[in-house]
């Protein structure tokens, strides 16, 4: 497969602070990629540096196969970018926004416009100056503005920002069509776990600018930490004959026993049959697993404190 | 440089949808009728006097109506108010990219930013220029209102180049304005920088100096410090046009190749 986006080593310095840190990934065509981050991990600064706009201290950067550096034929009539919060020239109407872009995008024929209204659900805002659109429907646009010459390659910052449910449910669908049907690469960074999840092949952690893990949904599946959690009339009696029979169980302050060797995850009847064998008959049993949000804060804690103990070395 | 047409287009459409052009003309368009009061004042200032147009303690410029002294007074009005006027264009036509946060849309485009550059420097002059016209126009028709004494093609074609060099001098200084307004990230830096530019071309005129200084040449060749200074050598031509390429150069290679993070 094909690379469309390749970094090596890729490090941008402002002055004394490292906003991002020799950080080298590689997304395959058709792939959806998310950049995962907190605020100010150096996402965007990576993405600006993806699209030429900032240029790297040190590293490379190749997109669809072209280094991007000053003086180089750059790639962009392939590809759709949608950078920070969108923003259109507000005294312009929807139609004449993208009337502007087609123009700056040579080749995009005249009808792709209209297509694209079509598309994002916008006609109904179409010859509405865009300064009076909602957050949501000036995402849109900026999305249409993305997609309308039909790239090769997305790079989309938060690209759910501001949309409502519905509005995230029509993105995820359209972009998974735009994968599976034309091939089409994204990256993309957001914020939004859940949808990332959902959406995302691989996926990308950044923290103060570091690429701290990359990793594959189905990966992320078995790094996701389970526990088997239960509780009983009497806690401490049911704990007391867990550890008798051997299996390694804590009882929590809130009156609840966790397990979380592999034996008790995969046998969780064996659990309940010794219980209701000493009279200790679970009243609730359930298998919990860590969402994208709790990894993704373990991974980011123990990030922070690798770096907490190498500075105190 | 390819598609600088549809470029051209573009920046255009931005234009012509705002209020801007409508501001500047209503703010232009004050120089042929402030030429023109002069003009009543200087017919006759007793009635002007006695009208209460002017104080009875008003000293008179010295000077006679006439079209050669009303379209003296264009030229200077449009070399000072030009340098305001055009500048401010070009703030706005550069600077609202970086205030409206619609720079990095331009950034990544198969359109070179160099075009986009070229694009916006095509409707800032074009736009100076359409204006310069209008308001010369708009004099004739005002000078031909207040009865202005019929006189010679000769001072009408004199006073017509003037006119058209003043406001081509001027027009050349709104480089430097349009590579503040994309350093500086928006519109007040740029506004800064003019409002410097005409307050030092005022002094350096005033200590003699003017020929040398960018910004006080238009002025001079309008005739500001009177006709005797309006002959400029050819080094006050070189110096404004040496200021305007730095100005185009510094806000290509600023485009370019700065680091655009805003």
């Amino acid at each position: 497969m094909h690379t469309a986006i390749e970094t090596n080593t890729l490090v941008k310095r402002y002055g004394s602070v490292t906003a991002v840190d020799e950080v080298t990934l590689r997304v395959a065509q058709g792939e959806i990629y998310a950049f995962l981050g907190l605020n100010g991990a150096g996402k965007t600064t990576t993405i600006r540096m993806l699209l030429g706009m900032v240029k790297p201290t040190a590293g490379e950067v190749h997109v669809l196969g072209t280094s991007i550096r000053a003086g180089h034929k750059p790639p962009w009539a392939s590809v759709g970018y949608l950078v920070e919060t969108p923003n259109a020239y507000p005294e312009l109407t929807v139609r004449e926004n993208l009337e502007a872009m087609r123009r700056l995008r040579p080749g995009t024929e005249a009808k792709a416009v209209q297509r694209i209204i079509d598309l994002m659900g916008l006609g109904t805002y179409a010859d509405r100056r865009a300064g009076t659109l909602s957050l949501g429907n000036g995402q849109r646009l900026g999305l249409a503005k993305a997609l309308m010459h039909q790239p090769a390659l997305l790079i989309l910052d938060e690209p759910a920002n501001g949309l409502d449910p519905a509005g995230i449910v029509e993105i995820r669908k359209l972009l998974r069509e735009l994968v599976r049907e034309q091939g089409v690469t994204v990256f993309m960074s957001s914020h939004i776990l859940g949808e990332v999840a959902r959406l995302a092949h691989r996926i990308g952690i950044i923290h103060q600018g570091r690429l701290i893990q990359e990793l594959a949904i189905a990966e992320l599946e078995r790094n996701r930490r389970r526990r088997l959690v239960l509780r009983t009339r009497d806690c401490a009696a049911a704990h007391a004959v867990l550890i008798e029979a051997s299996f390694a169980a804590t009882l929590l302050a809130n009156n609840t026993i966790e397990m979380q060797h592999e034996d008790a995850l995969a046998r969780p009847d064996a659990i309940a049959t010794r219980l209701v064998q000493a009279g200790h008959a679970p009243t609730m049993l359930t298998i919990e697993e860590e969402d994208l949000e709790h990894y993704f804060l373990r991974l980011v804690g123990r990030a922070e404190a690798g770096r907490e103990a190498a500075q105190t070395r | 440089m390819s598609n600088l047409a549809p470029t051209i287009w573009v920046e255009f459409l931005k234009a012509r949808r705002s209020k801007i052009p409508w501001l500047t003309l209503l703010g232009f368009s004050l120089v042929p009728f402030i030429g023109g009061f002069f003009m009543i004042i200087m017919k006759d200032p007793d009635l002007a006097r006695r009208m209460g147009m002017i104080s009875a303690k008003a000293q008179i410029i010295v000077g006679s109506a006439d079209w050669q002294t009303y379209l003296g007074l264009v030229a200077q009005a449009t070399a000072i108010g030009g340098m305001i006027l055009f500048g401010f264009i070009s703030s706005w036509v550069f600077g609202r990219e970086y205030s409206d946060h619609t720079l990095k849309d331009l950034l990544a485009l198969p359109t070179a930013r160099a075009t986009i550059v070229l694009a916006k420097f095509v409707v800032v002059l074009l736009w100076s220029a359409m204006l310069t016209l209008i308001i010369y126009l708009i004099s004739l028709g005002v000078g031909a209102a207040i009865d202005l004494p019929p006189t010679t093609a000769a001072i009408f074609r004199q006073g017509s180049i003037t006119i058209a060099i003043s406001a081509a001098l001027t027009i050349a200084l709104v480089t430097p304005i349009a590579f503040f307004a994309s350093a500086g990230r928006g519109y007040l830096p740029p506004l800064g920088a003019l409002v410097l530019a005409v307050i030092l071309a005022q002094i350096i005129a005033a200590t003699g100096w003017g020929e040398y200084f960018p910004w006080s040449v238009p002025a001079l060749r309008a005739g500001m410090a009177g006709p005797q200074y309006a002959n400029l050598g050819m080094i006050s031509y070189w110096i404004v046009l040496l200021m305007s390429f730095v100005g185009i150069i510094g806000t290509f290679v600023w485009w370019g190749l700065a680091d655009q993070s805003h």
